[in-house]
């Protein structure tokens, strides 16, 4: 007898979920040299514990393919010991984990409270004017992916856009259009930075309600 | 035992320390509702119905989470509890479809219960309501070989979550998204693949969990008879109740509709796995074997009892006659200690004091493919009795650790030996392991006959000269005695089908035909003597265990979800557990409803 008598009704009646899913992909292992970082950040925490080095583990694996496969959350689950069910957990729920190709910058528009009362809705039309995709879309040239995405952490300075992994501050709505332009021509330059980055670069204690001392600390 | 006194509803209230308020609440009688909360798994207070007002505590608290201390004051009527918790229940019910009537689980659905108690009477909400994979019947897809899904029902209680990585040490029920988009889902669509996927239909409070089994086949009205038994398909022994549909006599159809696992701590807690749960089908198929069967000449042929009888005593007679030692037995391990107790009188009239040494004991071995960690482990002895037995005198080798070794038998019977072996197989097929050799003797003739008394039609009953049916586990009163060593009573929930007799019935009437004299007019006869035979043991008081007789489940139904049964076995309640009728307006000094009004 198999394990699971036979069901009165066959799998292939039932209606499939309709439930967007990650593709397979190919085969997906770390690179040596990702594979000893992720050995690395595994011992900064109890053995026990070893799952809470999941952001890190699909980081790299992000990094290393430029979005999560199936593979790539399968391969994840086994090096960190969980199934693949509690990765996927994971990756379905942050917005920074992308499941299916995207540009070479992808830029994240904060549309939440401070950002929206300074025309966060605004820039997500200029720059989908500008490039010519809508919210959620990769440019047919792969170099551009634009999202809107949920409080970025600098409401003294909205708008914020984040593209990649930088911040770019106080983006007017006018600005924007020229903001791309200047990605092409300069890349990453292009962007202002985080104010508190640069502020404790320059090693200025930061004054006022928004900044509070916060630059002294990073 | 440290206790810690508390007070709920102005009751003082004194439990075991370290329990919950909900728990507190629920031993005392007073409802409350809950749908996280499931006391054979961990707490995760996600689902906030179970809110209760605590003095001196800020906020109104989940009692799920919240553990009693001295003193406490807990008020669960309280007209600001009430207002809030029949504000949570509309929020569940915003995205939930009313597909109540066409819904597995209505007429036993927590949420509909509850919802009926205490809830808002009407919903605010008209906007449309979230969909995942599409309305009605299409949101039902396919969750894994036992299952199927609708997540327009989920509430999103993370029960099943929680069984799968606790229960099952398997995690392969997460939830997926976030916010207002999550849903239940397994990795890339693949469904639950486990042994004890049943369960989820159990711990799922509303209709998102269903069977494939139990879907669209009976509703809860529809099942009058519900029967507290015990599963017989391995060495485990899960109580379980077996629940009966309600048939004219002339549908055709099975009357044994479902298995449900009944809450026992020491065997089961409140599991049972997927063979006990879905493989009852035998009990009432096409293969059962409903007539005594004689061979006449080449063919098989239908015959009644009082023509087999006599014919079954010649034969037998003839060869223990010319040789005591050529009659063996053969018994499956599934047989109960009432026929194995009369089996071994049976032996000892007709072949002398150690006519036990003629009985071979059989059973089959499989281990089930688990997860390391599983907490509920299926074990790999697929009979219910071996320990029985055991008991009774039986060799059983190795006994549930072991296999059973039938090569002193199958020499005899390929040497020629043995000139009549007598089967007795209550078991569905297979159960009674290899027995080709034995086929393959009688075919050749080097077994001149060949008795089976079975219950299913299998290639042994094929080539057998006699073939008597017998009843299956949930159709006679019998114990069994388990793993553990725990004496448990399967009680008989439907008729055997047919001219089929109980087993015990089919060895005494033999023993008569024999010139034996068993004085057994039922199977509590049998037990009585065999309390009798065997005082002092675990067998002592077998004439005293119950027997479950098919109980209204009308009764049951008040427990709404099976199970949720457990609070009705083991707790006193002193709600009238009336649908549509609301406690919170009666048989308390708050007696307050607050109704929420539409805005606008």
């Amino acid at each position: 007898m198999s394990f699971h008598p036979r069901m009165e009704y066959a799998p292939a009646k039932f209606h499939k979920s309709e439930r967007t899913l990650a593709e397979q992909g190919g085969d997906f292992k770390y690179t040596p040299e990702n594979q000893a970082k992720f050995d690395e950040n595994v011992t900064h925490y109890p053995p026990e514990q070893r799952k809470s080095a999941i952001l890190f583990a699909l980081y790299l694996a992000q990094g290393q393919q430029g979005y999560l496969t199936a593979a790539a959350m399968q391969h994840v689950a086994q090096q960190i010991g969980c199934t693949a069910a509690e990765v996927e957990d994971v990756v379905t729920y942050y917005t920074m984990f992308y499941r299916t190709p995207v540009g070479k910058y992808v830029i994240n528009v904060c549309r939440t409270l401070s950002c929206a009362l300074l025309g966060a809705e605004r820039v997500t039309e200029e720059l989908s004017a500008a490039l010519g995709i809508k919210p959620g879309e990769t440019d047919p040239t792969g170099t551009f992916t634009l999202v809107e995405v949920e409080c970025l952490g600098a409401c003294d300075r909205a708008p914020v856009v984040m593209v990649n992994d930088e911040w770019h501050e106080r983006l007017a709505p006018e600005q924007s259009a020229k903001l791309i332009a200047d990605i092409r021509t300069k890349g990453a330059a292009a962007f202002t930075g985080c104010h508190l980055n640069k502020e404790a670069q320059q090693g200025a204690g930061a004054r006022g309600t928004g900044d509070r001392g916060k630059g002294d600390r990073t | 035992m440290d206790t810690v006194t508390l007070t709920i509803d102005g009751r003082p209230i004194t439990v075991q320390k370290g329990k919950t308020v909900l728990q507190a609440a629920l031993e005392a009688g007073i409802s409350v509702p809950y749908y996280c909360y499931h006391p054979g798994i961990s707490i995760d207070g996600s689902c906030r119905v179970c809110v209760v007002k605590i003095e001196k505590m800020p906020k109104l608290q989940t009692s799920c989470s919240t553990t009693c201390t001295d003193g406490m004051v807990v008020m669960t009527r309280d007209p600001e509890v009430v207002e809030a918790r029949a504000g949570v229940f509309e929020f569940l019910l915003v995205n939930h479809p009313l597909d109540c009537p066409v819904c597995d689980k209505g007429g036993e659905c927590p949420l509909q219960d509850f919802s009926y108690t205490f809830g808002p009477a009407e919903s605010r909400m008209d906007f449309p309501r979230r969909v995942f994979d599409g309305e009605g019947v299409k949101a039902d897809v396919d969750f894994g070989p036992t299952l199927m899904l609708n997540r327009n029902r989920c509430i999103l209680c993370t029960r099943c979550v929680r069984f799968m990585k606790e229960i099952d040490a398997d995690a392969q029920i997460n939830i997926v998204d976030r916010g207002y988009g999550s849903e239940i889902a397994t990795f890339q669509e693949q469904g639950v693949h486990t042994l004890i996927s049943g369960n989820l239909m159990d711990v799922c409070p509303v209709g998102a969990i269903t069977t494939r089994d139990y879907r669209f086949k009976s509703r809860p009205w529809d099942n009058p008879g519900v029967v507290d038994t015990i599963c017989t398909l391995c060495s485990k022994g899960c109580n379980t109740s077996a629940w009966l549909k309600a048939k004219p006599e002339w549908a055709r159809g099975s009357r044994l509709i479902r298995m449900t696992p009944r809450f026992n701590p020491d065997v089961n807690n409140y599991w049972m796995c997927d063979i006990g749960r879905f493989d009852y089908h035998w009990v009432e198929g096409e293969t059962r074997l409903r007539r005594p069967m004689m061979r006449r000449g080449t063919a098989l042929e239908p015959a009644a009892w009082h023509d087999v009888e006599p014919r079954l005593r010649d034969r037998i007679q003839e060869v223990v006659t010319a040789d005591p030692t050529a009659v063996r037995f053969l018994v499956s391990a599934h047989a109960s200690n009432e026929e194995l107790f009369v089996v071994k009188q049976l032996v000892e009239g007709l072949l002398g004091a150690d006519g036990i040494k003629a009985v071979s004991m059989t059973w089959t071995r499989s281990e089930k493919p688990q997860p390391a960690g599983t907490k509920f482990k299926v074990p790999a002895t697929d009979a219910p009795n071996v320990n029985g037995a055991r008991d009774l005198g039986y060799d059983v080798g190795q006994g549930n650790d072991g296999l059973p070794d039938l090569t002193a038998l199958r020499t005899a019977v390929e040497g020629g030996r043995v000139k009549a072996v007598y089967v007795i197989d209550p078991g569905p097929q297979g159960s009674i392991g290899d027995v080709s050799w034995l086929i393959e003797a009688r075919r050749n003739g080097t077994l001149p006959l060949l008795i089976v008394q079975g219950v299913v039609t299998t290639p042994l009953t094929d080539a057998a000269d006699f073939v008597l049916p017998g009843a299956a586990y949930v159709e006679k009163d019998a114990l069994y005695t388990n793993d553990q060593g725990r004496v448990q009573a399967a009680s008989s929930a439907i008729a055997p089908p047919g001219e089929a007799l109980e087993d015990w019935q089919i060895l005494v009437n033999v023993a008569r035909a024999l010139g034996l004299t068993l004085p057994y007019t039922s199977s509590s006869d049998v037990r009585r003597a065999l309390a009798a035979a065997m005082p002092g043991g675990p067998y002592a008081d077998a004439d005293k265990i119950g027997f479950a007789q098919p109980l209204p489940a009308s009764s049951w139904l008040q427990a709404s979800n099976p199970s949720e049964r457990w609070k009705w076995d083991f707790f006193f309640q002193d709600l009238p557990p009336v649908k549509g009728h609301s406690v919170q307006t009666e048989g308390s000094a708050q007696a307050l409803f607050i109704p929420l009004k539409p805005v606008g």
